[in-house]
């Protein structure tokens, strides 16, 4: 995984994980005859996906710890149900509503967070006590019946963006977001080129930097006009919006906080995290605590989706989630892995799912396409960490740099002490 | 941080009568019916690399985990600066200036150097910013400059680092509370001829540093590279301090061995 870690180390290789997505999304829009890179497609695919692509970020975090858990998907039906019963039996307003299935799902955290942290009992078992435990509570409490929830919830979970201003021919809002994004984009390249130059080392070529922002606001612009040109009333899905505050969120926390790398390093070395003054209980129970929060907002947005709550949401969403944090890099050792990288690896499994079922692959088909994915995705990571050589998503990233002239990993390994870099050679054959 | 500065002061705090940075003086240790440690005495000087021999089981790790905190002696006084104090855990002795590298190095492999150095200890700007990453990388870059440690980068993961680069880092982290009196306890384990001159180089970079540093090792050729003064440890009592410079390697090997200088003789202690 040192491949992986190094692609994920900076804004380059998330751009090469990117790649990957968009060379699955190339490959099915040939091969379902432009089927899959249509607005209402694309609004689908955010859609029919974004409770997992929540959860995943939250599992990325439990899975990087060292952790697992497997209660998500309970947790969510459960949640789910409290919300859609709160509001149509008690009367309380949507937004009550979801403020108390968000608290319902801290407490179930803290008590998952309190066997895994305090007793000491592995995330395994208490979540899969819970998985059992939360279905059960959630044909319990909704008597296993299916209860509808209001339209303000489901706006969340399959609404979109309202119109307004000039006629741009493009939704507004989707507008606004794609030129906030691509300025989010610019900013990042600027600020990494600073913090390089800081460090006294050069930072990458001005080419490099200008070829690297202009591909990713490429893609950002066409995903804006993809997914403000469907017809009117749709834009950019607001379950879409909802993920990419938790995706900028998340990605901070973990890689710029104190909360984060503590995360980090109690997934790498127990031992030496606790030896260094880390608190191991608190970081275990702050990820175990913050999944279960995560879950909630997903059992949400799913029964806004599918406009009720029923007895059967939520089954098997926890191995959605664990596939894609491992498509997208995470080691089943922990400690290493990334919010963006979970991301994209849930994107790559939804486009999957997606493309087979336009190309009118059957579910079954689909479900072992699906499964041999999961495994080669880790084989290749896993034979590569053995020869020292890249990994899937590195392969592809040699190619997309070929040509540059000081080689994969320099714009990096240049930045740091400005020493001599003597084992250079030694991490650029790692790279 | 500006640590640079720190070294100067380290180095030119005054000191009463110029005597020892860490005295210990008959200094006992018991483990049930077992004595560990019979009234060994030990003194490090600040510039001063004093090192730590003797077989396995004389106790060298006792003596090493009495000073660093992890346990206590039964008897016997410890001064610090000629004040006697006590050494209750390893974070009152890191309060007193007193720092460990453990044979296990208790770094964090998926972590970037610069976060291994501030693991625990991470910088920021005020209570309530996020982590001063570019802060830690520079420090962290200065500190392993004053060592003049190479790293590829202070971003790059340690997995990818060699054995005598990562017990740089193991050492570079100890720096960062700005310790007096450094342990390492067998800084040269394992590791490759090349990597343990490196370490070596290390080592002599801290007592320029103005640090006392105690080494513990098995290696007498790599001691007597880069000690001032070697102290044998036998069945847990002194066994004769030599001048690493002078010393004949016999000599050294004769009383690790407990073939010259005898206290007393075996039978006659029990």
């Amino acid at each position: 995984m040192t491949s992986l870690k190094q692609l994920f180390g900076g804004g380059a290789r998330q751009f090469g994980m990117v790649f990957a997505l968009i060379a699955l999304v190339i490959i099915f829009q040939i091969a379902t005859g432009g089927k899959v890179l249509t607005p209402t497609n694309a609004q689908n695919i955010i859609n029919g996906n974004s409770y997992v692509l929540i959860l995943a970020i939250g599992m990325v975090l439990v899975i990087i710890a060292g952790h697992i858990d497997l209660s998500v998907g309970s947790v969510a039906a459960v949640v789910g149900i409290i919300v859609a019963l709160a509001i149509r039996d008690w009367g309380i307003p949507w937004w009550a509503g979801i403020l108390l299935g968000l608290a319902v799902g801290a407490v179930i955290g803290a008590w998952q967070g309190f066997w895994v942290a305090y007793v000491g009992i592995p995330g395994f078992i208490t979540t899969l006590a819970g998985m059992m435990f939360f279905r059960g509570a959630n044909q319990y409490i909704g008597k296993s019946n299916t209860v509808p929830v209001p339209e303000e919830i489901q706006t969340l979970g399959a609404g979109y963006l309202p119109e307004w201003g000039p006629n741009t021919g493009l939704n507004n809002w989707t507008l606004l977001l794609g030129i906030l994004a691509i300025a989010g984009v610019v900013y990042g390249e600027l600020r990494r080129r600073r913090s390089a130059r800081k460090l006294g080392g050069t930072p990458v070529e001005l080419w490099v930097s200008i070829v690297r922002v202009g591909a990713l606001g490429a893609v950002i612009a066409y995903a804006t006009w993809l997914f403000g040109s469907g017809r009117v009333g749709t834009s950019f899905p607001v379950s879409g919006v909802i993920l990419g505050v938790l995706v900028l969120l998340y990605g901070f926390i973990a890689s710029r906080t104190i909360t984060g790398r503590h995360v980090y390093a109690v997934g790498g070395n127990k031992v030496a995290a606790a030896l260094s003054g880390v608190n191991i209980r608190r970081t275990n129970f702050f990820v175990m605590m913050n999944m279960s929060v995560l879950a909630a907002l997903a059992g949400i947005v799913f029964i806004g989706r599918s406009t009720a709550s029923g007895p059967f949401d939520g089954t098997n969403w926890e191995l959605d989630a664990i596939a894609a944090v491992f498509i997208g890099g995470a080691a089943v050792s922990g400690g290493v892995g990334t919010v963006v990288g979970s991301l994209i690896g849930g994107l790559v499994m939804a486009v999957l799912n997606n493309g087979l079922q336009l190309m009118g692959v059957g579910s079954d088909s689909t479900q072992m396409i699906k499964g041999l994915v999961l495994l080669a995705a880790v084989a290749f990571d896993v034979y590569n960490k053995v020869q020292g050589r890249p990994s899937i998503v590195g392969l592809l990233m040699k190619g997309a740099r070929r040509g540059r002239p000081e080689g994969p990993g320099s714009d990096d390994s240049n930045a740091g002490t400005g020493a001599a870099p003597v084992t250079q050679g030694e991490t650029l054959a790692r790279s | 941080m500006a640590l640079d500065v720190e070294w100067t002061t380290t180095q030119d705090r005054p000191r009463a009568d110029n005597g020892p940075l860490l005295d210990l003086r008959r200094v006992t240790k018991r483990f049930g019916a077992v004595e560990a440690l019979t009234e060994v005495d030990l003194r490090v000087h600040a510039h001063e690399v004093v090192a730590l021999v003797g077989d396995n089981g004389a106790g060298k790790s006792t003596l090493a985990k009495i000073v660093s905190g992890v346990i206590q002696p039964d008897s016997g006084t410890i001064e610090i600066d000629g004040e006697p104090v006590a050494i209750p855990n390893p974070a009152g002795a890191h309060v007193l200036g007193i720092s460990t590298v453990f044979q296990d190095l208790a770094l964090c492999e998926n972590l970037s150097v610069a976060a291994n150095i501030f693991l625990g200890r991470e910088l920021r700007a005020s209570k309530h910013s996020p982590m001063d990453i570019d802060g830690m990388e520079l420090a962290s870059a200065q500190i392993l400059r004053d060592l003049t440690v190479t790293v590829p980068s202070v971003r790059t993961p340690v997995r990818e680092l060699s054995g005598g680069q990562r017990q740089a880092v193991a050492i570079a982290r100890t720096l960062t509370t700005r310790p007096r009196i450094l342990v390492l306890d067998e800084p040269t384990a394992a590791l490759s001829v090349v990597q343990t001159a490196e370490v070596l180089m290390l080592v002599e970079r801290l007592r320029e540093m103005g640090l006392g540093v105690v080494i513990i090792s098995h290696n007498l050729a790599d001691l007597r590279a880069v000690a001032d003064r070697i102290e044998v440890l036998r069945h847990g009592r002194n066994n004769g301090s030599f001048d690493a410079g002078t010393a004949a390697p016999e000599e050294i090997i004769g009383a690790i061995a407990g073939a010259t200088r005898p206290i007393r003789p075996a039978w006659a202690t029990r």
